[in-house]
């Protein structure tokens, strides 16, 4: 009979073992309460002794192996002629043996049974004492509004905060007091009138002159702190004015598809452009990711076209369509936003002629695109100098312009 | 890590920096502590500064009485607590009262540490929680850890003090696998906001923290609303600081202990909270503490007898509809 020993429980608290030292090789001969392994617990290092006699034919648990309780850690062969066959033969348990699962008490909270409290009959005038101070502090009689009903008894804080807003705020002037986040109490101690409406309350906020205070998104908060940290990136910037009438003739996509494209391609002879600095590291990729700036409302998102080199033209311009549609819809994933080492953005739609982009932390660098104007755009690169210097930014642009001046290769674009 | 390897690594540097440091208890040298916290200590320091002692916890306390007013820093391990009661005269009459009948003249340098609570099926004997008899004795701080942070920066600034120190640890936290968080400011007498919120503040430590913190989830979707849980350092002194502007935002006190109700800390806690800021509350303090029974050995009757997440959540639940959440 096979018999399979498993990690012991050996105190209370013990979820998991370490496997110290095999008292036994396989092929020993073991007599029941032998030694047979040394076992670490929560508490100690114990000698564990057999629970059965036979010959050790199998050891699943190396040294120093950490286990959880119950998982097999060898076999013992109790008929020892069956054991001499079996010695060292594979064994069917295999260690990937789903270990048993853990005897952990549940976590699991259910509040269902809950009974609703009892309903406390109190005399009026009863409040808590923060709603009595309240209550005081505005000038209410508690126990006259409790007797018609307008409180409820006891009452809370916030019982008296719903009765006093309703009372001197129209419904309106409420909304305004969320909006600019104001203090109702002291607004209504400031106006000084009985019922503020939203009049009151526009020419209260004209004359303090105050500020609507905005969170910004969860998003935006990501693009302010990205921001800062490309303020720590040492950058240099170069200026090219490209020809891409060629491209102009063509046209069959945007302007932005064609520069992606061209980008793609050249970054291939290029190692540096697809480089990135993190932590200490450089980190080189094979693949022509560019990111692309779309800016949705107030959000700003920057997601990434991968392996370009790879991609037709068009495949490209169907890409920057789809992660347009799915920036507006705010249905950008992780993967979306992640891979590129070097960014495009844009402003040229807008007829601007040249601007300086801000690098996103970890690319090598960034493009922005002007107008064109007679064939000609004017294009600034931000470079980060960590990776890529000078010369080789500038055989990056030169190859750049070959590109757009060669119509062999403008033409086979599709 | 571990928990108990926090305490483990607290005990090595201080030994290390400081060659006064010593610590002695019952299988604390060569068998490495009945919870392996005092592991390797008596391999790299020597029997004469990782102290085995005969199971004399009275004479463990005083000796390291002795070794402090003689220039030593002891720090002196009780198996659990439930076997400090026979070291309640040294602690109570000597340890805490030696610097103030000495007119500060003798200082006193010395910790006291022992894991309390419920572990698991150990029965009344065995699974108490005592506190109470350590914040109401004046002359001594009682220090908690309730997770590795706590217990590495603690452990180290309760050994640095010159005061003597009860230093509490929780027997099911020693296994638990935690992180210490780099801390450098780290102050036992200041409590941690480990949860920010603005409609409950929930007080709690040791093993209770955590489950509390498993519970919070729940109350918040429940109730809709926003829990607040502190994570103290030291019961005494107290960080009353911490707590009242924290019930000051809130309105609402909530202490989970796991020591029995009557006559808890837990009660002393709210004590406080009432004379304080009692125009503040907007709902009665709440405990929820342990029954008022010896631990039964039972394990279904042994977590009736303390409180649970799934106690916890309910209990503030149905506490919060009661008063107006």
């Amino acid at each position: 009979m096979e018999y399979k020993v498993v990690m012991p429980q050996l105190t209370d608290t013990m979820e998991e073992g370490k496997i110290v030292r095999w008292l036994k090789k396989e092929g020993d001969y073991v007599k029941k309460d032998e030694p047979l392994v040394e076992i670490e617990s929560d508490k100690a290092v114990m000698e564990v002794p057999s629970m059965r006699e036979g010959v050790l034919v199998k050891i699943l648990a190396e040294e120093g192996e950490e286990l959880p309780v119950g998982q097999p850690i060898a076999v013992i062969e109790t008929e020892v002629e069956k054991a001499k066959e079996e010695v060292g033969k594979p064994v069917e348990v295999k260690k990937e043996e789903k270990p048993p699962e853990k005897r952990k008490e549940k976590v699991e909270i259910k509040v269902e049974g809950i009974k609703p409290p009892e309903k406390i009959k109190l005399p009026e005038g009863s409040a808590s004492p923060s709603a009595r101070k309240l209550a005081g502090e505005l000038g209410l009689n508690l126990k006259e509004l409790q007797g018609k009903g307008e409180i409820p008894t006891p009452a809370h804080e916030k019982d008296i905060k719903e009765y006093f807003y309703k009372k001197f705020f129209t419904k309106s002037a409420l909304d305004i007091l969320k909006e600019y986040n104001l203090d109702p109490e002291d607004v209504y101690k400031e106006i000084g009138k009985k019922k503020i409406d939203k009049t009151d309350l526009e020419r209260y906020i004209k004359t303090k002159n105050i500020p609507i205070t905005q969170k910004p998104s969860d998003i935006q908060s990501v693009l302010i702190k990205n921001l800062s940290k490309s303020t720590q990136i040492p950058v240099y910037y170069i200026t090219h004015q490209f020809d891409i009438s060629l491209i102009l003739k063509q046209e069959k996509y945007t302007i932005t598809a064609y520069i992606i494209k061209i980008f793609g391609d050249v970054m291939q002879d290029h190692p540096k452009i697809r480089t990135v600095y993190r932590n200490g590291m450089f980190y080189t990729y094979p693949s022509s990711n560019i990111s692309v700036a779309i800016s949705v409302g107030e959000e700003l998102f920057n997601p990434t076209i991968k392996n370009v080199e790879t991609k037709s033209l068009k495949q490209v311009y169907e890409d920057l369509q789809n992660l347009r549609e799915k920036s507006k819809e705010k249905k950008l994933t992780v993967e979306d936003i992640q891979g590129a080492t070097f960014s495009i953005s844009n402003l040229g739609m807008f007829g601007i002629k040249q601007f300086f982009p801000v690098i996103p932390p970890f690319h090598s660098g960034i493009a922005g695109i002007g107008v064109a104007v007679d064939g000609i755009i004017s294009v600034s690169f931000t470079f980060d100098h960590r990776v890529v210097n000078g010369v080789q930014a500038a055989q990056f642009v030169i190859e750049l312009e070959k590109r757009m001046k060669d119509q062999k290769y403008i033409k086979s674009l599709k | 890590m571990l928990y108990r390897e926090a305490l483990n690594k607290a005990l090595d540097e201080m030994m290390e920096k400081d060659e006064t440091v010593v610590i002695l208890g019952e299988d604390v040298g060569f068998y490495g502590g009945n919870y392996r916290v005092t592991e390797g200590l008596y391999a790299k320091y020597g029997e004469k500064r990782a102290i085995d002692t005969p199971i004399a916890e009275n004479s463990i306390v005083g000796n390291a009485i002795g070794m402090a007013i003689g220039g030593l820093r002891p720090v002196a391990e009780i198996m659990t607590v439930n076997f400090i009661l026979i070291a309640m005269d040294q602690i109570v009459n000597q340890m805490a009262k030696l610097r103030y009948m000495s007119g500060g003249k003798v200082e006193l340098p010395m910790v006291v540490r022992t894991p309390q609570g419920v572990s698991k099926q150990l029965a009344a004997q065995h699974s108490q929680s005592l506190e109470r008899f350590f914040t109401s004795t004046p002359g001594l701080i009682t220090m908690v850890a309730s997770d590795a942070t706590a217990a590495y920066y603690g452990l180290k600034y309760a050994i640095e003090l010159d005061d003597p120190v009860i230093f509490l640890e929780h027997e099911l936290l020693y296994p638990m696998k935690m992180e210490i968080q780099e801390r450098k400011d780290f102050d036992p007498f200041k409590a941690d906001v480990v949860k920010e919120g603005k409609d409950i503040t929930v007080v709690s430590y040791l093993k209770m923290l955590h489950d509390t913190l498993q519970a919070v989830s729940v109350i918040e979707k429940e109730l809709g609303v926003s829990v607040e849980v502190i994570n103290l350092h030291s019961l005494n002194p107290l960080d009353m600081e911490t707590i009242s502007k924290s019930v000051k935002k809130t309105g609402r006190f909530v202490i989970v202990t796991e020591e029995p109700k009557t006559g808890s800390f837990a009660g002393e806690i709210v004590s406080k909270v009432t004379e304080e800021l009692f125009y503040q509350l907007d709902a009665p303090p709440l405990r929820i503490c342990g029954e008022d029974v010896p631990t039964p050995y039972n394990r279904k009757l042994e977590l009736l007898s303390i409180p649970t997440p799934d106690k916890i959540a309910k209990q503030i639940i149905y506490w919060g509809r009661e008063n107006g959440i």
